[in-house]
Order: C-alpha cells, then sequence, then structure tokens
C-alpha cells in the first residue's frame, strides 16, 4: 500500500472521499485529526494518508458510540438534554474509565470559567459556545452535576453484574482473529462482552483508576 | 521487512506467534497434542520431542525476553500518556478555541435521530475526549508500526491496536478483515512458519484477562481450559496456551 504523507495537511477536508457535503459532515476535518495525530508521534513518523482517514472514521464511531448511551440514559431518566455528566457516564459505562478523571478536571473547569463570563455579562454571545442549544439554567446544571456523581457507581455496579459470569473462569491470554462480518446482535454481544470484560477487571481491584485499560495492563497485573 | 502469513496472520505478542511456529508439525498429529504433557522443557509438543525441545527452548527463550521487554515499554508509554493528559488538562485556561470545531461534533451527535437536545459543555467534553481518543489510538497503533520496524504509520497499525484493545471493540467494523490479516508482528526471524487455521475457530473478539495461573502452568492450563466457554473447545488442540501463560 503507498505509504504517501500528506505534512501540509492540505485543505480543511482533503481528500476526494471527502468531498461532498454530507461525506464532509460525518468526520472530523482530517487536518485537524492529522495534527492531534502528530502530537502522539515522534518528530521523524509519517502517518499514510489512508491511516488519517480510518482514524477520523474512528473518531465519529466514538462520538456515535458515547452519544448513543448518553442519549438512552436521557430517554430513560425523561430528560430531553444531554449534558457533560452524561456523556461521562457513558464512558465509564461503555470501559472508557481512563477518560472520565481528566474529563472531569476539563468540565469542572469550563463551568467555573462559564460561570464567570454569565456573571460579568448577562446577555454573553453564544456562537461558540452554543448556548442556542438546550441551554439549561445554572441550578438545574448543578443539579445534574449532582445526579452524574452517582452514575459511576453505578455504571460500575452494572459492570461487575457483567462480569461475574465470566470471574470464576481461568483464562489464558489470547488474541483470537477478527469476529465475523457485522450483524447486530453480533454486534450487541460485542458490547456485552467488552463491558463485561470491564467488569471482570473492576472486581480485581478499585476502579481501575488512571491504569492503562489495555490487554497488556490487565495481563501485568495478573 | 513485515511478515506476511497467508493463512492467517493474528495481531498478537510476540509469544503467541512464536509458539505457532511450532504448530504444523503438531497439526499432523493433532489428537497426541491433547494429550501430550511434561516433556522435560514443560512444553506440550510432539514430534521428535529432544530436539524440537532444544532447538525451541532458545527461540521460545529469546521471544519471551523480547516480549517481556516490548510489554513493560509499551506499559510505561502508556502510564506517561495519562499523566500528560492530566497535566494537560490542569493547564487549560482557553475554553474558546478547541483542537476540534464544535459545530462538526454537534452535527456527528445529532446524527443519531433519538438525540434530541444537547447542552452546550457536551460538544465542549467530545472536543477534549476526542483529542484524548485520537492521542491513544495513535499511540497504540504507532506501537505496531515500531514493532515492525516502519516508520510510517499505516492502516493495518491502527487494525493491529484496535484488535489489541478492549474498549476498541466498535471499532472492529471500520477495519476490513484483510488489513488484520496483513498484519505482522516484529519477529526477530523471518522464516517462521505462520499460524495454521485453528485460528479461524473464535467466532468472537475477546480477551478476559482476569487470572493467570502461577505456577504449575501446564496442570492449571489443561484444568482451566474445561472450565471455560464451550465455544472455546478447539482451543485445546493448540499449543499456545502454556506459553501465553508463561509470558504473562
Amino acid at each position: 500500500m503507498p505509504d504517501s504523507d500528506n505534512d501540509s495537511g492540505g485543505p480543511s477536508n482533503a481528500g476526494g472521499e471527502l468531498s461532498s457535503p454530507r461525506e464532509q459532515d460525518r468526520f472530523l476535518p482530517i487536518a485537524n485529526v492529522s495534527r492531534i495525530m502528530k502530537k502522539a508521534l515522534p518528530a521523524n513518523a509519517k502517518i499514510s494518508k489512508d491511516a488519517k482517514e480510518t482514524v477520523q472514521e474512528c473518531v465519529s464511531e466514538f462520538i456515535s458510540f458515547i452519544t448513543g448511551e448518553a442519549s438512552d440514559k436521557c430517554q430513560r431518566e425523561k430528560r430531553k438534554t444531554i449534558n457533560g455528566d452524561d456523556l461521562l457516564w457513558a464512558m465509564t459505562t461503555l470501559g472508557f474509565e481512563d477518560y472520565v478523571e481528566p474529563l472531569k478536571h476539563y468540565l469542572h473547569k469550563f463551568r467555573e470559567i462559564e460561570g464567570e463570563r454569565a456573571a460579568a455579562s448577562a446577555g454573553a454571545s453564544g456562537s461558540q459556545q452554543q448556548q442556542q442549544q438546550g441551554e439549561l439554567p445554572r441550578g438545574a446544571a448543578n443539579a445534574a452535576g449532582y445526579a452524574g456523581y452517582g452514575a459511576p457507581g453505578s455504571g460500575g455496579m452494572m459492570m461487575m453484574m457483567m462480569g461475574q459470569p465470566m470471574y470464576g473462569g481461568s483464562q489464558p491470554q489470547q488474541q483470537p482473529p477478527p469476529p465475523q462480518p457485522p450483524q447486530q446482535q453480533q454486534q450487541h454481544q460485542q458490547h456485552h462482552m467488552a463491558i463485561g470484560g470491564r467488569g471482570g477487571f473492576g472486581q480485581q481491584g478499585g476502579g481501575g483508576g488512571s491504569s492503562s485499560s489495555s490487554g497488556l495492563g490487565r495481563q501485568d497485573r495478573a | 521487512m513485515e511478515p506476511s502469513p497467508q493463512p492467517m496472520g493474528v495481531a498478537a505478542g510476540g509469544s503467541q506467534v512464536y509458539p505457532a511456529s511450532a504448530y504444523p508439525p503438531a497439526a499432523t498429529v493433532a489428537p497426541a497434542s491433547v494429550v501430550s504433557a511434561g516433556l522435560q522443557s514443560g512444553q506440550p509438543f510432539p514430534a521428535n520431542p529432544g530436539h524440537m525441545s532444544a532447538q525451541h527452548q532458545i527461540v521460545y527463550q529469546q521471544a519471551q525476553q523480547f516480549h517481556q521487554q516490548l510489554q513493560q515499554q509499551q506499559q510505561q508509554q502508556l502510564q506517561q500518556f495519562w499523566v500528560e493528559r492530566m497535566t494537560e488538562i490542569e493547564a487549560t485556561t482557553d475554553f474558546k478555541n478547541h483542537n476540534l470545531p464544535l459545530a462538526r461534533i454537534k452535527k456527528i451527535m445529532k446524527a443519531d435521530e433519538d438525540v434530541r437536545m444537547i447542552s452546550a459543555e457536551a460538544p465542549v467534553v467530545f472536543a477534549k475526549a476526542c483529542e484524548i481518543f485520537i492521542l491513544e489510538l495513535t499511540l497504540r497503533s504507532w506501537m505496531h508500526t515500531e514493532e515492525n520496524k516502519r516508520r510510517t504509520l499505516q492502516k493495518n497499525d491502527i487494525a493491529a491496536a484496535i484488535t489489541r484493545t478492549d474498549i476498541y471493540d466498535f471499532l472492529v467494523d471500520i477495519v476490513p478483515r484483510d488489513e488484520m490479516k496483513e498484519d505482522g508482528i516484529g519477529l526477530p526471524r523471518a522464516g517462521l512458519p505462520p499460524m495454521g487455521a485453528p485460528a479461524d475457530a473464535y467466532p468472537y473478539y475477546y480477551m478476559p484477562q482476569q487470572q493467570v495461573p502461577g505456577s504449575g502452568m501446564v496442570y492449571g492450563a489443561q484444568q482451566g481450559h474445561p472450565v471455560t466457554y464451550l465455544w472455546q473447545e478447539p482451543q485445546q488442540q493448540q499449543e499456545q496456551a502454556p506459553e501465553e501463560q508463561q509470558s504473562a
């Protein structure tokens, strides 16, 4: 396969595959994605075009994955607006515990600054902040924040319950081949298995904290 | 140089592929592999045990050492990664400019018809979450690039990272299977035969790393297998399990 590397980054939506407007809306700009990817790599590393495009797709899938779980939670609780805490809860439920601690700090700082800005000027312009979209009153937002604190615990309990059936089995490390062609049921099962796996992991220690969530990490813990 | 096994190149740690190198001889006497055990080296390998054992021990030890060092290095990289993320967030003061456009994030969120209203903070949280996601995925992919002695991150490196990491299960449909098949591991020697057909026996991708037996690993392995999932029965015919446990 070709190893072409687009150092210049090109226009915001470079690449023929992303030329149509609808296609563009489905992904984050390849230039932004490429820039972030380079931050994780050594200076002399190169990134192929198809690798950048693959990460673009992965990020959109990540957003949809988390959003779907958060949306389900809001519907169960008869709420219409997805907020930051819903997203953090969804990440915990779906195995991204490592992300939650940094993002909690981030969200906390954002709310502080947002509060200051709101106090400074009552009619703060909101195109960047998107206040038009379901802006909650400060009190309601705080209430949602408090409600959100309980979520990680319940999520953890859910994961533990999921993990119980597999806890008894002694498993050597295995890296089986990729799963069968995509199917709704299989995809669903995979998600449950992933959650179950996280549950089993949780039972061995307290919530995982800042540890790696990779198989390698868990192997070291064994 | 990247090895490209034709039957099935499974994305795996070095130690897993290495034991597979001895599998072709075992395949010819598949029934015997189930009962063979207790060799001098503790490796249940059939077919000329004396010669194979001596030769295999050296190769296996080298692979095991390489694999362990690689794992430790990668683990340290990941720990460093999360420390850097927390430090970076603590230092954040600007919430107006984000590395990713909020409007686009919002559009992707609203692609789900069930999503009604989105608070102002949600895309902001996602902007940072996606940045972390991209960084972690890229770092894990780069580990695979380095294992193959390359300097260009390719699509199959991302495929390898996805197959190796549990939380990336939801991404398996994004990378085609042939990308995973092309996947090669940085083996010290190039001439080793690839893994055989039994790799196709697994219907799901799952790595329940809850417990690994310590002492008496060969006996523990044999005891553990029947207790686990029924669909993993074919696993008994492979000689990988003991080595994987040793490498843990």
